[in-house]
């Protein structure tokens, strides 16, 4: 019920009267009838509360003015005595009832700044205190206030059971951060026992004043035109001035305050005081004021209006109050918090909270700033979080992961696209851990997200590339391996695995290398040595690699692949790695078989045909004029038999026969000098190089049959006299015939050539690894032959063009098979001498 | 001692080989003409009598065999081939293709007189065939049209009567024409008449007209 101020008055006005009336003239308790009207009206109103306390001063102030004016009436004292009991119990209710309201308005704010060393002079301690003591906590009270400095004092105390108790407390200025001016107001219904002086309004401006220092140790009135009226004594020689000394700031159009103000502050509070003066308005404002010490320190200061009966207003009361530190304190909590924001502003992530349950509950500038949604954005409808701004394809993934980790208490992390405010998705990486109390109950998640849009597509594409780039290996029609600078295959590639049919470390045990087991696990036997020999060559030099050798599948057969390895080096040079790349060359070994084969078929055939023709030459050359000799002969028998004999006949064959054996005999001189070496000039030359020259005659032809030919030289030969071209040819007929031996042979094929000094001699072994010789008396003769197209010439004339130069050919066996051919040449001095 | 009914062709490019056969065959009393090569035999007039083709297989002109491969279907005298170095499958290609002997030089003359008289007896018999082969020639076109008729009918054995009707003549008139044949030919019997038109390869024709044109 909303009852306007006027009627109040009017009110409180007819109280006073009712009051006045009945006390004075009628009986006492008809007095208490307005009092509970107003009362019963208070219950209705808050702004009664002031009024009720006018009334009831008034009330109190005609008892008293009646008791004066009429003088002593004796029979009447007993009521008036009655009346002024009255008041007072009526005041202790009034008292009690704003204790009460006070209790339930503020309860935490009492049990927060009012411990057991409450500053006497808050209200709810005020009556608790020993009457003699209150002056002297008022005055501790105003000297903390003034001078910024605790205060200790010594009070009694009254206890529930009516004693008084000596308590020592500790007053630091402003416990009181909030008082409510309009609550200090109805302290004026304490008696004004002491100071029983109303003779103006200003008089009683400064009473109030004076009663609000009571409560509060501070407390100070103006006139109506904002000139001090009051200020406590202590207060005046504390600061070293007098009201006048404040006022005299009137005087220059400033406001009463100007001396006490903070130059910074000036101007906001004269702007307010000056509106309160004219409008009647309560003037409540922070601002700083000046102690004695010259430091300004914080103070809530409150001021109403005190109305003249009347209802002008005759002057200003109020107090002030230190909130220095509370004030210094929330600056320096702003301050901090100001920082924190900053830095959590500054942090160049995005950061939320969430509820233990995940309802969303912060997101910072640069979360919102950057996917372009505020907190309720993020925040659905039930409460929980949105994860609007994740992908869609994302966000179902992220909802379950968010939602495991609510529910185990587990951090959570996640990867996924995130809504930018330009509607744009970039990778985001998330993370957030849950805030836990004592107890361990989680009450928030910060969350943390990172854009890593940049790395996860640099990620992606090195991916993708390493991807393509594997792809590319793999696909490719070949095997392809790696191996460290040492040899140790590091990779095979899928296809180089199935054709193996085992991976890299599958082949791995503790005694040899992974090289080695591989290498005698996949080459054929027959290729091992070279291989091995070839490869090491390589790892040590850094040439190079490439061979041609039988490689064994997984199904155990063995197809010829071609091997090419190259070093991979680093920015030094220095080799990090070899790539290997296998191609199979089955096929085209087949092939290359098949045309050897055919060629060889056809060199036979060719060597056959001429051989044949050669033959054919050689005997119709003989045979002819044999068969002349043969056919004279008979022909000269059958004269000389005839009956008579017919010698002329006879003779003329005879004549024949010797003329035919002499053609025949020219035919055998003449083959013989088709077979013949020629002479040419035999030259002192090093033996070294001629050998050279048949290895690099003979290369291709050992290559093509896998004979690999060793060549040992012994240092330091003396030189020898030979003629070159037959020398030559002697060395390639032995050659060729070790190579020939080893043809159907098993296993590694060598031919050895090694040429040393014997004595007075040089000789030269040319040895095999064949089956040997089964005929070593008679391989040496002409025409014998063990093989299928030889002519049988070629050891023949081996021989003889060795024993030309004076030297010997023979034949050893060699260890642990084969054959050996071996030559001497005699040495230049011998020859020389 | 030379017989003068025969005589030996010798062909080699190797004059002294000619010399020694001409020399050998003279004293077996068989005369030799020589030749120095194949084109020169060829083209030769020899004269027609038994003979037998002593024949070199390494000529400058021609390969022997491929000579006689040549001359196969010309009626040539039996070859005796000699060679200064034989082989098997030269000698078996000669003696496929008729050549008597293959002989390889040297040669015994015991070996060449045998394979040189095998091939004179051979061309002796082969001429004697031929001549009579001529003769009956000349009967058989000696005969009528009508005769030669009757001929392949008579042989195959057709009795007068069926022979008569497959001409559509009387059996008299057949019987008279039968015995025309069987004088005009020489032949003693019909079994010499079959034998005679075997050699003239004249068809049988014992199937009974089967009407119609």
């Amino acid at each position: 019920m909303a009852i306007s101020r006027p009627v109040c008055l009017a009110l409180a006005v007819l109280a006073c009267a009712a009051g006045m009336v009945a006390g004075w003239r009628l009986y006492l308790p008809l007095g208490l009838a307005p009092v509970v009207a107003v009362l019963f009206l208070r219950v209705a109103s808050q702004w009664l509360l002031p009024l009720l306390g006018v009334a009831t001063a008034g009330l109190a102030v005609s008892l008293l003015a009646t008791n004066e004016g009429e003088g002593s009436l004796p029979d009447e004292g007993m009521n008036y005595g009655g009346c002024f009991a009255l008041v007072l119990s009526l005041g202790g209710v009034l008292a009690a009832h704003r204790m009460l309201g006070m209790a339930r308005a503020a309860p935490d704010r009492a049990s927060r700044t009012l411990t057991e060393e409450a500053a006497p002079g808050e209200p709810a301690g005020a009556p608790l205190l020993h009457p003699d003591d209150r002056l002297a906590s008022t005055l501790a009270s105003a000297r903390a206030f003034w001078t910024g400095v605790p205060q200790v004092m010594r009070y009694r105390q009254r206890q529930p059971d009516g004693s008084y108790r000596w308590f020592r407390t500790r007053s630091v200025p402003s416990y009181e951060a909030v008082v409510e001016i309009s609550d200090l107001e109805t302290v004026r219904e304490e008696p004004m026992t002491h100071s029983p002086t109303f003779a103006s309004p200003t008089a009683d401006t400064v009473q109030a004043a004076r009663t609000v220092e009571d409560l509060f140790g501070n407390g100070w009135a103006f006139d109506a035109a904002g000139a001090w009226i009051y200020l406590p004594l202590f207060a005046q020689t504390t600061l070293g001035l007098t009201p006048d000394d404040l006022n005299a700031s009137l005087r220059d159009g400033d406001i009463s305050w100007k001396l006490l103000l903070h130059p910074d502050e000036y101007e906001a509070v004269a702007i307010r005081w000056r509106h309160s003066l004219e409008t009647g308005a309560p003037f409540r404002a922070e601002f700083r004021i000046r102690r004695a010490n010259g430091v300004y320190a914080w103070a809530k200061t409150a001021a109403k209006p005190f109305l003249d009966t009347e209802g002008h207003i005759a002057g200003w009361f109020g107090t002030s109050i230190d909130i220095d530190l509370p004030k210094k304190t929330e600056a320096a909590l702003r301050a901090k918090e100001f920082q924190l924001r900053q830095l959590i502003e500054a942090v160049p992530t995005m950061i939320w909270s969430t509820t233990a349950s995940g309802t969303p509950t912060y997101a910072n500038q640069r979360f919102i700033d950057t996917t372009g949604a505020s907190l309720a954005d993020i925040t659905a409808p039930d409460g929980s979080a949105s994860l609007s701004v994740i992908h869609p394809e994302d966000r179902q993934a992220a909802r379950d992961a968010f939602g495991r980790s609510m529910l185990q208490g587990i951090p959570y992390a996640a990867t996924y696209r995130q809504l930018r405010a330009d509607g744009s998705y970039r990778w985001t990486a998330t993370r957030a851990e849950p805030l836990r109390d004592e107890a361990g109950v989680i009450h928030q998640w910060y969350g943390v997200s990172v854009d890593i849009h940049e790395r996860v597509v640099a990620e992606m594409s090195l991916r993708e590339s390493e991807h393509a780039h594997r792809q590319l290996v793999e696909t490719l029609p070949a095997l392809i391996y790696c191996a460290t600078p040492e040899g140790k295959p590091t990779y095979r590639s899928e296809k180089l695995r199935d054709y193996l049919g085992f991976g890299l470390t599958d082949k791995d045990d503790a005694e040899r290398t992974r090289l080695e087991n591989t290498l005698d696990a996949i080459i054929h036997p027959d290729d091992l040595a070279a291989v091995k020999e070839r490869y090491a060559h390589a790892l040590s030099t850094g040439e190079p690699y490439q061979m041609k050798h039988r490689l064994r599948r997984f199904d155990g057969v063995y197809r010829w692949v071609e091997t090419r390895a190259a070093a991979m080096r680093n920015a030094e040079g220095t080799i990090v790695q070899w790539n290997g790349i296998c191609l199979e060359i089955e096929d085209q070994v087949r092939a290359q078989e098949d045309l050897r084969l055919a060629q060889d078929n056809l060199a036979r055939a060719s060597q056959a045909a001429s051989l044949a023709e050669l033959s054919a030459s050689i005997a119709h050359e003989v045979n002819q004029p044999l068969a002349a000799i043969v056919a004279n002969s008979h022909t000269c028998l059958r004269w000389l038999r005839a009956e008579p004999p017919n010698h002329p006949r006879a003779m003329i064959t005879a004549e024949r026969i010797i003329r035919d054996s002499n053609a025949a005999a020219d035919v055998v001189s003449r083959i013989r000098a088709l077979f013949k070496q020629s002479v040419q000039p035999r030259t002192s030359t090093a033996l070294p190089s001629v050998i050279g020259e048949a290895r690099r005659l003979l290369t291709e032809e050992a290559t093509r049959r896998r004979i690999r030919l060793h060549v040992d030289i012994e240092d330091g030969l003396p030189r020898v006299v030979f003629d070159r071209v037959q020398l030559q040819q002697v060395l390639i007929n032995l050659l060729r015939n070790a190579m020939e031996a080893m043809e159907a042979a098993e296993g590694d094929k060598v031919v050895g050539i090694r040429v040393h000094r014997a004595e007075g001699d040089v000789q030269v072994r040319v040895s095999d690894l064949g089956a040997g010789v089964a005929f070593p008396d008679r391989i040496f003769e002409p025409f014998f032959t063990t093989k299928e197209s030889g002519m049988g010439m070629g050891l023949a004339i081996c021989r003889s063009i060795v024993e030309s130069h004076g030297g010997r050919l023979w034949i050893e066996s060699n260890e642990p098979r084969g054959a050996i051919f071996v030559f001497t040449l005699p040495v230049e001095t011998d020859v020389a001498a | 001692m030379t017989a003068e009914d025969h005589v030996v062709f010798v062909v080699d490019d190797d004059a002294r080989i000619r010399e020694a056969l001409v020399d050998m065959l003279e004293s077996y009393g068989i005369r030799a003409i020589t030749f120095g090569s194949a084109g020169e035999y060829a083209r030769a007039a020899k004269p027609e009598m038994t003979a037998c083709l002593v024949l070199d297989v390494e000529l400058p002109d021609i390969n022997g065999l491929d000579f006689q491969t040549q001359i196969a279907n010309a009626g040539h005298p039996p070859i005796v081939f000699i060679t200064g170095h034989g082989s098997i499958p030269a000698s078996v290609r000669a003696i496929r293709h008729g050549a008597v002997d293959f002989l390889t030089k040297p040669f015994s003359d015991a070996d060449l007189m045998a394979a040189i008289r095998t091939a004179l007896a051979r061309d002796r018999e082969e001429r004697a065939a031929r001549d009579e082969l001529g003769a009956l020639r000349r009967r058989h076109a000696d005969l009528t049209p009508r005769e030669r008729e009757v001929l392949p009918l008579v042989i195959s054995g057709l009795l007068n009567k069926q022979a008569a009707a497959e001409l559509g003549i009387s059996e008299v008139t057949l019987q008279m024409h039968r015995r025309n044949v069987m004088q005009k030919m020489d032949a003693a019997s019909l079994a010499d008449l079959v034998r005679m038109a075997e050699k003239l390869e004249i068809p049988l024709s014992g199937s009974r007209r089967a009407g119609g044109p």
